[in-house]
């Protein structure tokens, strides 16, 4: 699938939904990869898959319809199920048309390399292989997935609008244990050649076996450091939470917070599309995307909202373009932890879940490593906890910040925290 | 036409020399409307086909998919399944618990087809129940939706087997939320989908849960915090529901066992070793496992490799019994069969291991909620599902709830809201000293257990009737 395919499905979708406003997103997924556990290969696919997704409108109502043949006969039939719909409707007070003609939308550097758009099935074996080799000679179980995406989006709409997007990624994404000592590394890039799996596969593997008779934290008082993958785990459920609709109608953390302070000086969260976590030019209704500042040294500067709601307050319509990029400072997780007189180092953060929307407290568990620091050093490895927090308030008590580093759809620093109390329940 | 493409794809596998094949057909047919705030939001119909190939060679598995039924497609899926498992052979040899070929329809329970009840009639539902609920000012968002999906397989294999299912799954859902003093909390119909079709809107009874949520919403936003410390509960079936599946579900499951799971979903605190000897709770505690309940999310008829439901006990008096497996996972945890967990999201997905439906059976006839209820001293009452978390090995978990009511010296003594509890697994189920009798038992139909990499969605039932468990830690979390 190329990119001037996509589109051409696109357009040919938007004629067949006939009606005064039509606008179709066209999305081609090939996904090929390799998944492992206890040093042994068990799954290995390589799927292709095309979903087209057609929305129509009449000026006060409109229905979508999603189909994957694209084939003349069943477009027209998927346009005419879309019709029906949409006449069955109530009209609807928020309707929008789709954008007007002449958007533009931004180019995003570096996203597609050629060689991981032919994903390469020797590529995947290799890299597994070499990790569960490794995992092997230090008597260690290895599990996990390779895998390589390449993926084609096109939009287009009876406005005039037309664009396209095409991407790669490779994903290398493991964990060795023995019992319930363990480690977890996830390595993404656009290109195979900046997936450096074999250094990361012997940290790894020393990483676990480092973390073997794990024990219980004293009750007190401790700087937490996360390292950037605890970091790009929490993140999500503040942008979750982040709608100016929802906020506007007193339903979220951030209502009447706009232009606030709801965070820490050293606490700033923006999403750039170009940036080196890479996003989407466009949303599946052909917004563009850009450059956004959500939170500046604490204050919330933005939040996302569609079309509808940014024409009744004044805002300007904005979207989390699938990256988010939380400001570093210099220096790596090692910095931080030489800094530390008495601390726990926590590598990645599991099953989060909101116990309060409102006032933004979030659950979780402690995953593959956390590690007591004492006068600069981590000194023994610890069980792995629960805790209950509210990240504004975590990242309001900063002390440091790291560089940041990619971490799939993020690009966070490694960040120690203040002030923070154990249990943590 | 499905049957034609998946016999074809066999006969491809065949004349490769695979050592093993299978191949699904499937097609979907989806209807989804969403109202926010009495508004349609959301009006959609999905349409999808195709075809997913599995293959062993060399020991190694090899997936490939196609869209349609194209013979083109269908050659090219099969081809490149066993492609890449050439690819990766020279593992370990794959070994699957034998299965006599299997053949025949299996049809879900349906009484009225969903996709025959008009748009219009299913819209003007949603309409009212969102008035309803949104009677109140206070009740500053109600999400309203209906969801149907017809969905047709026919699988087949190089051992012999070519089975067809057809099921249709509805599911209704409202949710209302009130905003009162600088807070907001919410309350919803969360009996989720079953194999079914508009009988179950009808039963779920939408305009009578439209005034429970917007009244319990508001109940719920103006009520105290919850206590804090060590104290008895009493949980509805919904509510067990998803601690049922997050504590004993997913443990069970025995790709987790084998370590396959480790980097995403997770092991299990349970060993191979612990069939038929661990204790996994009181000996009020037995779950069935039920791939045969006709409602049930997870009742295919056969599983995603031609495995029939079956029905067994997961926990029986206390004791774990077996887990679920599939082929593959049957011989390494000690099975000689598989119990026919395996599953895939659809057709594109390669199956993996699932839960089953399951239900925490229910105690002696006579014994009712209020039998429960007179001997707490100090407790809360949860009905409904909220927040919940568990440690990748499923042992340490924390959970809230949709409706909370303080309970004091055996009567209910006023609402609550933000109640969590913590818990280990076997000490919480340990700590059940009583179950309702069958007239409580209620199920819930889950659409979104995400599991696997790439990850996939699956569905299953799980239901209780209301349970007495003492001695939890409970509040904290602020």
């Amino acid at each position: 699938m190329t990119a001037k395919h996509a589109v051409e499905i696109a357009e040919k979708a938007v004629e067949a939904g006939g009606t005064l406003h039509s606008s179709a997103f066209a999305s081609f997924n090939r996904v090929a990869s390799v998944r492992f556990g206890k040093n042994s290969i068990t799954q290995n696919q390589d799927v292709g898959s095309l979903s087209v997704t057609l929305t129509v409108g009449d000026g006060s109502r409109k229905a979508s319809v999603s189909f994957e043949d694209t084939s003349p006969d069943s477009m027209a039939r998927a346009a005419s199920k879309a019709r029906a719909l949409m006449e069955a409707s109530p009209p609807d007070p928020e309707y929008m048309p789709p954008p007007e003609e002449g958007q533009v939308y931004p180019f995003i550097n570096d996203a597609m390399d050629p060689e991981a758009a032919e994903c390469p099935v020797q590529r995947r074996i290799e890299a597994v292989r070499g990790l569960i080799d490794t995992a092997d000679g230090f008597g260690l179980e290895a599990g996990g997935i390779c895998s390589n995406l390449h993926s084609v989006i096109a939009h287009a709409s009876s406005t005039g609008n037309l664009a396209s997007h095409e991407r790669t990624s490779v994903t290398l994404s493991f964990t060795m244990d023995r019992g319930s000592a363990s480690s977890f590394r996830q390595l993404h890039h656009e290109s195979w050649g900046a997936i450096p799996w074999r250094e990361a596969s012997e940290q790894v593997a020393r990483e676990a076996l480092a973390n073997t008779d794990q024990k219980d934290a004293e009750p007190g008082e401790y700087t937490i450091i996360f390292e950037p993958q605890a970091v790009a785990d929490i993140l999500p459920f503040l942008a979750w939470s982040m709608d100016a609709r929802r906020a506007d109608e007193g339903l979220t953390v951030f209502s009447g917070m706009q232009g606030k302070q709801v965070s820490g000086a050293r606490f700033t969260l923006r999403s750039d599309p170009d940036g080196p976590a890479k996003g989407t030019p466009f949303d599946s209704n052909g917004v563009p995307s850009g450059y956004s500042v959500w939170i500046r040294n604490g204050t919330l500067e933005n939040l996302p909202c569609d079309r509808y709601w940014a024409a009744r307050t004044g805002r300007q319509p904005l979207f989390i373009p699938d990256c988010l990029e939380m400001k570093g400072d210099a220096g790596s997780t090692r910095d931080l932890i030489l800094g530390t007189k008495r601390g726990i180092l926590v590598r990645r953060l599991w099953y989060i879940r909101f116990v309060d929307q409102k006032t933004l407290v979030l659950t979780g568990m402690t995953r593959d490593g956390v590690f007591m620091i004492r006068d600069g050093r981590t000194v023994e490895p610890l069980r792995d906890f629960r805790w209950n927090w509210r990240p504004l308030e975590l990242f309001g008590r900063i002390e440091a910040l790291g560089s940041a580093e990619r971490k799939s759809y993020a690009f966070v620093p490694p960040v120690a925290v203040g002030g923070v109390k154990f249990p943590c329940v | 036409m499905m049957k034609k493409a998946a016999q074809r794809a066999i006969e491809i596998l065949e004349s490769l020399g695979v050592s093993y094949g299978d191949a699904r057909a499937e097609t979907v047919m989806t209807e989804r409307m969403v109202f926010r705030n009495g508004r349609l939001e959301q009006g959609i119909v999905r349409e999808s086909a195709g075809l997913g190939v599995r293959a062993i060679v060399g020991g190694a598995w090899g997936f490939g998919a196609s869209t349609g039924f194209g013979l083109e497609s269908v050659d090219a899926a099969a081809r490149r399944a066993f492609d890449i498992a050439v690819a990766a052979s020279g593992g370990t040899v794959k070994r699957l618990a034998p299965l006599a070929p299997q053949r025949g329809l299996y049809r879900g329970p349906l009484e009225k087809d969903p996709f025959s009840v008009s748009s219009g009639e299913k819209m003007a539902l949603l309409e009212m129940v969102s008035r309803e609920a949104m009677k109140d000012k206070r009740i500053k968002e109600c999400y309203a939706w209906l969801w149907f999906e017809n969905r047709k397989r026919v699988y087949a294999s190089t051992e012999g087997s070519l089975t067809e299912t057809d099921l249709t799954f509805s599911e209704p859902f409202l949710m209302a939320t009130a905003v009162s003093g600088g807070d907001a909390q919410s309350r919803s119909l969360q009996d989720g989908a079953r194999i079914a079709g508009w009988e179950w809107i009808e039963k779920c009874d939408m305009p009578g849960w439209a005034e429970r949520v917007r009244d319990e919403a508001l109940e719920k936003v103006l009520a105290p915090e919850s206590p804090e410390g060590v104290m008895d509960l009493l949980l509805d079936g919904i509510h067990l529901s998803l601690t049922m599946h997050e504590s004993v579900g997913h443990p069970t499951e025995s790709d987790r066992v084998l370590g396959w799971e480790s980097n995403m979903a997770g092991r299990s605190f349970l060993d191979v070793g612990d069939q038929r000897s661990a204790v996994y709770g009181s000996h009020f505690v037995n779950f069935l496992a039920d791939n045969t309940l006709p409602y049930g999310l997870a009742s295919w008829g056969w599983d995603d490799e031609g495995v029939p439901g079956q029905k067994w006990h997961l926990v029986r008096n206390g004791v774990f019994q077996e887990f679920g497996t599939v082929r593959e996972t049957g011989p390494l945890v000690g099975r000689t069969y598989s119990r026919g967990c395996c599953r895939a999201m659809d057709y594109a997905s390669f199956p993996i291991n699932r839960q089953p439906n399951f239900i925490l059976e229910p105690g002696p006839d006579g014994v009712t909620p209020e039998d429960l209820l007179k001997d707490i001293k100090l407790g809360v009452m949860i009905e409904g599902r909220g927040s919940f978390s568990i440690d990748q090995r499923r042992l340490n978990f924390q959970f809230g709830g949709d409706r909370f009511q303080l309970v004091r010296n055996g009567r209910i003594a006023g609402p609550l809201k933000k109640v969590i509890y913590r818990s280990q697994t076997p000490r919480f189920w340990g700590s059940c000293d009583g179950i309702a009798d069958a007239r409580w038992l209620r199920t819930m139909g889950v659409l979104n257990c995400g599991k696997g990499e790439p990850a996939q969605s699956a569905r299953m039932t799980h239901g209780a009737s209301w349970a007495r468990f003492r001695n939890v830690n409970v509040g904290g979390g602020k």
